[in-house]
């Protein structure tokens, strides 16, 4: 008989512990967990104090005045676990969770690989206990039973299920609510009644008359109690891969066989997203060279990428990674492997694409050329401005990555009272300057938003020269209920540089200083 | 193969070299605007490119000493001076239907460009270039209708700059060269800033810039002189 050994992974009194974790209080603290006025979860230090299950807040308080006391809350205690559940994952994949607290898993794999049960075991604990937790671990031959061993802390050998658990109090079979229907403290309670006291006594009984005296639940209490074959644990599948790779067999070190590879590894990724009925808006590209180096780059898009832009934009990468400008920047070595990975997907349904034509108002060639530019440097150095509001010439332009969704910063059809009317600067600077008076004196802009005194010279690297004419200050009044505003009036003023013509600058003054902000030429 | 065939043969071949003769000189027959779809979308612009008419109301005035009101496309044509004339050619591209890109700039006013008409949707910005901002701008021409290039200082061989000229003749690209020096380019466009007109009143503030441009070289449109 094939016996799959399951493995209980068992985290005391959870509740408190996560609510603990989530106050930001020590492990060791006296929590206690509430629901409907009752403590149902308690931490160790609470219960030397007195605290039991099932007391009313005022008494556990009054047996543990420094207890700190949380409401139930079935999500925090789900998400504190999901710590514990990660540092099981490393070690042992697909663990099932079957209540925050609470993981089975199948040992006979991490058994063979730890050497046995009982290092497999050793090395479970420590490796929650290094995610902040204290665990108990059980082994038995099925999962209820590895459920019982846990609270006991024991290994069960194979084949002693029923002898371990026929020494348990009959009352043991409700207290796990994850293996218990609703009704199981009423049965617990009528079979010690009628003088069951422990399991094995139940698991004596017939199982014709447990299913005609007690129903449906008692028949599954029996089944568990005679440590019969119940279902295993099945733990969370790994997410489908969807990655297409391929060895390449010649190494590419030319172009035109890169644009090969590229074809046929789009090709592949796209019957495996279609697959799953998925669709790429991120997409990596991964290369590895025959010395070992590995070229790395993230294609993002707003649109899911089709096959043909699939196999576009890795002819492109591969195309720059090879005839790279500086030839120190280039891999030493042909490629040898090549990887697609889709970053994110969306599903089919969530797309909603425009009934007409890309969402950009370019032309397929000129969108083509930039898309090869964000091969050659990077998906961040092509940009796409789009009007937003705002008052000053900087604010009024978001530059966003081509194939990003064109966000403007602000809403431009606002009406933005004291914004810069036309002509704008079109050199825009943020470089510190200093403007000063006839004496040389410093020119500030006042809470009242005028001049401190008359500007007379401009004062910055390269750029010294009395005013011949200055307007404003134009003070700008934003973000006043801002508490990361740093404090001063923030106003912008025009002046124009001695000269013929001279120049005409923009500046700006915020948190007590001038910065030239434009040029107009 | 028969006389009829043969003649055929080399009516085509005349063609072909016709073709090949207008295509180097730049100044007629089917660029890549020439053909097909594209041809409905932007007539005026399939040989010329129009510099840019500043009227007035824009408030960018311009005051031109020898205005030309053409650049040839697919030429190279070196910048000075004052930043709003690349601006207003990619503003005049742009709202024509053409796409610009723009780069090696970061501190282009694009705003500025909007308030001289552009269609900031057919613009492109690659302020960080890298190494090589020829060569990027080498890969744009294939898709664009204007490329303004900042060189930051940089000299462009004349060895390397032939073969980026003849890319530019054979895509139709206009390639405008700002901050640096390009041997040998067609068209030299200076445009300085000749004076500023503020409103009056309390509330005064700068309300026109005006420009004065000269220029000089070899594919420039008509030519003539303006009063300024």
């Amino acid at each position: 008989m094939s016996v799959s050994r399951v493995l209980a992974i068992w985290c005391m009194d959870w509740p408190a512990v996560a609510a603990a974790a989530a106050a930001g209080l020590l492990p060791t603290s006296p929590v206690a967990v509430m629901l409907a006025n009752r403590v149902i979860a308690c931490s160790a230090s609470a219960r030397a104090a007195g605290v039991r299950r099932g007391l009313r807040r005022r008494e556990a308080q009054a047996r543990c005045p420094e207890l700190h006391v949380a409401t139930a809350d079935p999500a925090r205690d789900a998400r504190h676990f999901e710590n514990v559940t990660a540092a099981v994952d490393d070690l042992v994949p697909r663990a099932e969770v079957l209540r925050p607290g609470l993981l089975v898993l199948p040992v006979r794999g991490a058994a063979r690989y730890f050497g046995s049960e009982q290092a497999a075991a050793e090395r479970l604990v420590d490796a929650v206990a290094a995610a902040g937790t204290e665990c108990q671990v059980g082994i038995a031959d099925r999962l209820p039973t590895a459920v019982f061993a846990a609270r006991a802390g024991r290994i069960v050998e194979p084949g002693k299920d029923a002898v371990f658990l026929s020494a348990l109090s009959i009352r043991q079979l409700a207290t796990e609510p994850s293996l218990a229907a609703p009704g199981r403290e009423d049965l617990a309670d009528l079979l010690w009644r009628m003088g069951i006291r422990n399991i094995g006594q139940f698991a004596a009984l017939s199982r014709a008359d447990v299913a005609s005296r007690f129903g449906a639940d008692a028949v599954a209490a029996h089944r568990l109690a005679r440590a019969e074959p119940s279902r295993g644990p099945s733990g969370r599948e790994p997410p489908p891969e969807l990655d297409a790779v391929m060895d390449c067999d010649p190494p590419i070190d030319r172009v035109d066989a890169a644009a090969f590879a590229g074809r046929s590894l789009a090709c592949e990724l796209h019957r495996s997203l279609e697959g799953s009925g998925v669709g790429c808006t991120r997409l990596a590209i991964h290369a590895v060279t025959a010395n070992g180096e590995e070229l790395n780059r993230v294609w993002r898009c707003a649109e899911p990428l089709t096959e043909d832009a699939t196999a576009d934009r890795v002819r492109w990468q591969l195309d720059g990674w090879l005839n790279r400008r500086n030839p120190n920047d280039r891999p030493t070595a042909p490629i040898t492997v090549l990887r697609l990975h889709p970053v994110e997907v969306v599903s089919a349904e969530a797309l909603q694409l425009p009934l007409w034509g890309p969402p950009v108002k370019m032309t397929d060639s000129a969108y083509r050329a930039l898309v090869r530019v964000q091969g050659l440097l990077g998906p961040e150095a092509v940009q796409v401005p789009v009007l937003s509001g705002g008052r000053g010439p900087a604010e009024r332009i978001t530059l966003t990555p081509l194939g990003d969704e064109p966000v403007p910063w602000a809403d431009p059809s606002q009406p933005w009272p004291g914004q810069l009317p036309e002509p704008s600067p079109t050199v825009l600077l943020d470089d510190p300057v200093e403007v000063l008076d006839g004496e040389g004196n410093p020119v500030r802009v006042t809470g009242r938003g005028l001049f401190s005194a008359e500007p007379a010279r401009l004062a910055a690297p390269g750029r010294d020269g009395r005013l011949s004419w200055w307007a404003g200050p134009w003070p700008v009044d934003e973000r006043w209920w801002d508490p990361d505003r740093k404090a001063g009036r923030t106003a912008r003023a025009q002046v124009l540089l001695d000269g013929d013509p001279g120049q005409a600058m923009l500046l700006c003054y915020r948190q007590r200083r001038w910065y030239l902000e434009g040029i107009y030429e | 193969m028969s006389l009829d065939q043969r003649r055929l043969d080399r009516a085509e071949q005349v063609e072909h070299l016709r073709h090949k003769i207008a295509a180097i000189s730049g100044k007629v027959g089917p660029g890549r605007r020439g053909e097909g779809s594209s041809n409905d979308v932007l007539p005026e612009l399939e040989s010329l490119l129009p510099l840019p008419e500043l009227s007035p109301a824009s408030g960018w005035y311009p005051q031109t000493e020898r205005l030309p009101t053409a650049l040839s496309r697919g030429t190279v044509a070196v910048l000075s001076g004052a930043r709003s004339l690349p601006l207003s050619m990619v503003a005049a591209v742009t709202a024509a239907g053409g796409h610009a890109a723009i780069v090696g700039q970061p501190d282009v006013g694009l705003l500025a460009a909007v308030e001289m008409g552009a269609d900031l949707s057919r613009i492109a910005v690659i302020p960080e270039p890298g190494a090589d901002p020829v060569e990027v701008a080498a890969v744009l021409m294939d898709g664009m209708d204007l490329v303004v290039l900042g060189l930051g200082g940089r000299t462009v061989p004349a060895t390397r700059a032939r073969a980026v000229v003849a890319r530019a003749r054979q895509k139709g690209c206009t390639l405008l060269v700002a901050g640096g020096d390009w041997q040998g380019a067609s068209a030299r466009l200076e445009a300085r800033v000749s004076g500023y007109e503020m409103t009056c009143g309390s509330g005064g503030r700068i309300s026109r810039v005006r420009l004065a441009m000269r220029a000089r070289g070899r594919s420039l449109g008509s030519v003539h002189a303006v009063g300024g």
